[in-house]
């Protein structure tokens, strides 16, 4: 089963949670899908087994050959082509590598090359964890592109656990949209609720079933619990805000590490998860 | 010379727009012949890039130099490819702007003055 665990806001626990399951399924696959900024490493702490680069292809220009180039210019959608007389001035930020302008430009002055735009590592938290992380490099825009390398490595035969980013636009839908199950972690405060009810928009789109854990309980008031009584969405768990859970994490500790408590309230959580998709 | 000013309008007495790329339009002026035209600038929609789409349509038009508020990083190389000349913190009507240019009231700009997507107001600058 592919299960993800998703927010809309940042903050409010993702890894602490995609990570205390994982340590509670023991054997699973880990895949950390917050490309633009990975941190599940801190505390799954894998043995770095492989990374390999994702590279896109980009356009150049051999303006030497004299050629008029300005079709290319004309053709991108994205302006990442200007002609201005027999210069050629290409933006890379703003190129989707569609290969358009090889097409339309002057037969064999247009070229292609490699670039790197992040990195897939893989590795091992003993004795089961399969981990996975994408990182996507600093100044580059394809995070969509890191994770479809990310896509596929999932092994669906057994449990596999995916730590979303935050936000609810194409990155979170890309880590979810092969999910049997989200869990939303969200924080009894506006921000927090605000952004489960778009995350839960998104899903329901999707047609992906999900429960709630609520995390820093004890902050703000009761209008996420009544919400959630209200439309019948199944909190899974509370996680109390106490001030010796962030300082174990701001260690890299897992909350597994600070209370061993969680690793049976997680595997529960994890038989719940298997009993309400085989329900389904 | 025939020179261009980013307008919020079609008439000299327009207000001079402080956005290179995303202007709703461009007054093409001819001072030998105290003549003009306004172009709409079609790229003001674009997603990305406007800088880049309306530094081409400029250069295009053969003026030898523009007055607006601001220019971003991306319209200014074009328009430095193009060797026309940028000046930048033009505001008040298309007419006074003509008149500062005139007289050598301007400065020419030597460097972008505006991130990318300054001209695309809030949404875009995340």
């Amino acid at each position: 089963m592919i299960l993800s665990v998703a927010s809309g806001k940042g903050g409010t626990g993702k890894t602490t949670v995609a990570v205390s399951l994982a340590l509670a399924a023991g054997y699973c696959q880990f895949i950390d899908y917050d490309v633009e900024a990975p941190n599940a490493h801190i505390f799954l702490k894998p043995e770095v087994k492989n990374i390999k680069k994702v590279t896109i292809k980009q356009p150049y220009f051999l303006t030497e050959t004299g050629k008029d180039f300005s079709k290319c210019a004309q053709f991108c959608h994205y302006n990442a082509v200007a002609v201005i007389g027999n210069q050629v001035i290409f933006y890379p930020e703003l190129c989707h590598g569609c290969g358009g302008c090889i097409l339309v430009g002057p037969e064999g002055a247009v070229r292609e090359k490699e670039v790197e735009v992040g990195q897939v590592m893989k590795g091992l938290t003993p004795p089961g964890i399969d981990f996975i992380s994408g990182n996507l490099s600093p100044g580059s825009m394809r995070t969509t592109t890191v994770q479809n390398e990310l896509e596929k490595l999932i092994n669906k035969n057994g449990i596999v656990i995916i730590d979303s980013p935050p936000g609810n636009s194409c990155s979170m839908v890309m880590s979810v949209k092969n999910s049997d199950y989200c869990i939303l972690v969200t924080e009894p405060t506006p921000y927090g609720l605000n952004d489960l009810i778009l995350s839960m928009e998104v899903l329901g789109n999707l047609k992906i079933p999900y429960g709630v854990i609520i995390n820093r309980d004890g902050i703000g008031d009761s209008t996420l619990e009544d919400y959630c009584r209200d439309k019948n969405i199944k909190v899974l768990l509370k996680i109390p805000d106490e001030r010796n859970i962030a300082k174990s994490y701001s260690e890299g500790k897992t909350l597994i590490d600070f209370n061993n408590y969680y690793i049976q309230a997680f595997k529960k959580i994890l038989k719940e998860i298997e009993n309400t998709i085989n329900n389904n | 010379m025939k020179i261009c000013i980013t307008s919020t309008g079609t008439s000299l007495d327009s207000n001079v727009d402080p956005r290179f790329g995303r202007c709703p339009f461009f007054i093409i002026y001819d001072t030998n012949t105290d003549t003009f035209e306004a172009i709409e600038n079609t790229s003001r929609q674009a997603m990305g890039g406007a800088g880049i789409q309306s530094g081409q349509l400029i250069a295009s038009k053969n003026v030898e130099a523009v007055l607006s508020g601001n220019f971003g990083p991306n319209a200014f190389r074009v328009l430095q490819a193009a060797n026309i000349k940028m000046f930048s913190n033009v505001s008040g009507t298309v007419k006074e702007a003509i008149e500062k240019f005139k007289n050598g009231q301007l400065t020419e700009t030597s460097a972008p003055d505006v991130q990318s997507h300054y001209g695309m107001g809030r949404m875009g600058g995340a």
